[in-house]
């Protein structure tokens, strides 16, 4: 603890104001303000309190969606999928159970876990966010402490409300400059040069706080989806300082708590780095000299400029054997040879969704390269709003009709092909421009191929064929 | 402890390899086992038979927070991942649910280790010897609360000492 007036980081003083006990080695019992629940992670947990009746220690502040199973097509049908559906009864059963507040799949509120979070307003700047799931650094765009556990620990926090955890190191990742008005280069560029340059562990174990002239530019879903990437770095969690953005971000939600005002001037006052705080790594890239990434391998860092080849083996080794081997095994597996333009890479699937890019700012910056034109032939393009508010906002913009009228399915809320446990799927051999977050081999199906994007590239990719640098499109105004 | 090693030279199989996302509906452990490392190997179940030791590269578990891997690769009689880094959410996983113990190495103890070597791991003595080759390695130290999880036999048997 510190309580010297020495200076502290962001992070430092979310982790002392959450620390209910401490070891000598700095591992802190941390109380947990927030805990969100979804169905795939949480089955065992609920099973293991019964079998030790226990209760959900503070059931109000346990939050719980259907996302990484529900279906995306017809919802008044039946599901077709058995073991999902019984995954799905487990989860009512258990909130009902154990008093817990659930956002199912009727509900007009479900929609991916780190979407509905912040757009409910449940969550705060500085607070403990915990998910049973790697993604949920997302909500550290807002300054919480938002990070990814297993089950074990879902139920730990379930039972107790409070984790047990290693202090991390933590990581600065400074970008500086700004991705301009042209729409074309976008936080997903951003966060993909990074993680192209530092490596998938290349942030292992740290807590990263993002800064800088970029960082303060960028709409509030921007930082969600550069947060949201923490994880294909390695780190543990991603951090913004909160500013007036995020203060406006908060209000007027329906989960926004009563004394908000209040609130708001304490984040002010406290929800920053002191001058002079130290950090264990840090990390800068100016994000004005970047171009749109595309992935071409296996993991996050295997990611180049549109307008490049892709890398000979040797040449992404760095002289590192196994990197080398490593890029010929994800070449194998994409189906690409070393030298091919990224622009003549040609997709089977478009997919503009995920926790990482399915918000109404993404959906309106790929709306932005399909108004008036058409998905070129042979290319089956979705796109799976965020949430059911996302839905419905863009609906209400008339962004559904834009991507209908080109040929793009316009499908219901959920995880959906990001991970492929629904029946959005890859078949074998199938390649995909995804606006999702990993490229792992059988991630979006098995044998299928996938390349990461931002929204307006994949968009982009649908329209023309191939993957487009979408710097030389005219991009429809907004509406 | 003691047992047979697989090698897989290869930094970052993720869990995504380790247990397909399709599989996370499957909640009968020996149902998972059966498509452990299905990515990478599909005869991982029968090749570790017999043995208990997985040996792989950097970043091991990165990606996704299922606890499913740890539990697949349990399942599979993995009782120890030598690595020389993990991938954090996978290191709590392990350790959390006691379902195997996960051992950082050096890089260098990495690549002399072969695949079929007998290794004995001695956490108490922060050592891994290598029986076949005649080798000893280091294991770089563990965290306080982390060997007090493991000494516990998971999260939920941790007690603060006092």
């Amino acid at each position: 603890m510190t309580g010297d007036g020495a200076p502290r980081t962001l992070f430092g003083k979310v982790w002392d104001a959450h620390t209910v006990d401490t070891r000598d080695d700095g591992a802190a019992l941390l109380y947990i303000d927030r805990h969100l629940v979804h169905e795939v992670t949480s089955p065992q947990a609920f099973e293991g309190l019964r079998q030790s009746g226990r209760r959900v220690r503070r059931p109000g502040l346990t939050t719980a969606t259907m996302d990484h199973n529900v279906p995306t097509g017809d919802r008044s049908l039946p599901m077709a999928d058995d073991t999902s559906a019984a995954q799905m009864r487990a989860l009512e059963r258990n909130c009902a159970e154990f008093g817990i507040e659930l956002h199912g799949m009727g509900s007009a509120s479900q929609g991916i876990v780190h979407v509905i979070g912040p757009e409910l307003g449940l969550t705060l700047p500085g607070s403990t966010i915990v998910c049973g799931d790697s993604h949920t650094a997302t909500h550290g765009a807002f300054g919480a402490l938002a990070m990814g556990i297993g089950t074990s620990e879902v139920e730990h926090v379930l039972a107790t409300q409070a984790l047990w955890l290693e202090r991390p190191e933590e990581m600065l990742v400074r970008m500086d400059g700004s991705l301009g008005s042209s729409r074309a280069i976008t936080p997903k560029d951003a966060i993909l040069s990074v993680i192209r340059e530092i490596g998938p562990a290349g942030a292992r174990g740290a807590a990263i706080e993002y800064a800088g002239s970029a960082i303060s530019e960028m709409s509030m879903e921007g930082r969600m989806t550069v947060c949201n990437m923490s994880i294909e770095a390695g780190a543990r969690a991603g951090m913004v300082a909160p500013d007036e953005k995020t203060f406006a971000h908060v209000r007027g939600r329906p989960r926004t708590p009563r004394n908000i005002d209040a609130l708001v001037e304490s984040w002010r006052e406290t929800l920053f780095t002191d001058a002079g705080a130290e950090r264990d790594r840090e990390h800068a890239i100016d994000v004005s000299r970047i171009a749109p990434q595309v992935s071409w391998g296996t993991d996050p860092g295997m990611t180049c400029d549109i307008t490049e080849a892709i890398p000979t083996p040797a040449e992404f080794s760095r002289g590192d054997e196994s990197r080398r081997a490593a890029a010929e095994r994800a070449l194998e597996y994409i189906g690409l040879e070393a030298g091919t333009p990224m622009e003549d890479v040609r997709p089977d699937r478009v997919f503009v969704g995920s926790c990482t890019n399915a918000r109404l700012g993404d959906l309106r910056e790929a709306a932005a390269a399909v108004r008036g034109r058409r998905v070129a032939d042979g290319v089956r393009a979705m796109v799976v709003p965020g949430s059911q508010e996302v839905k419905r906002l863009a609906e209400a913009e008339g962004l559904d009709r834009d991507f209908v009228g080109a040929g793009f399915e316009w499908r219901e809320s959920g995880c959906s092909m990001c991970l492929g446990m629904n029946e959005d799927v890859l078949g074998p051999g199938e390649r995909c421009a995804s606006t999702s977050n990993r490229n792992f081999e059988g991630r979006q199906g098995a044998r299928g191929r996938t390349h990461l994007m931002s929204p307006v590239m994949a968009a982009a990719a649908a329209i023309a064929g191939h993957l487009v640098d979408v710097r030389g499109w005219e991009l429809a105004e907004a509406v | 402890m003691r047992g047979v090693a697989t090698k897989y030279e290869r930094d970052n199989i993720d869990t995504d390899v380790i247990i397909p996302g399709t599989y996370l509906k499957v909640h009968d452990h020996a149902e998972l086992a059966r498509h452990a490392m299905e990515g990478i190997d599909p005869d991982f179940h029968s090749r570790m038979e017999g043995r208990s030791i997985l040996v792989a590269g950097r970043n091991f578990g990165c990606g996704s927070s299922r606890e499913h891997a740890p539990i697949a690769l349990a399942g599979c009689g993995v009782r120890a991942v030598l690595a020389p880094s993990f991938a954090r959410i996978f290191y709590r996983n392990c350790v959390d649910g006691a379902y195997l113990l996960p051992v950082e190495v050096g890089q260098e103890a990495y690549e002399s280790i072969s695949d079929g070597d007998e290794l004995e791991v001695d956490m108490a003595a922060r050592r891994v010897r290598n029986l076949t080759r005649g080798e000893e390695h280091e294991i770089a130290p563990v965290p306080e609360i982390i060997s007090g999880i493991i000494e516990a036999g998971g999260l939920f048997r941790y007690r603060v000492p006092e």
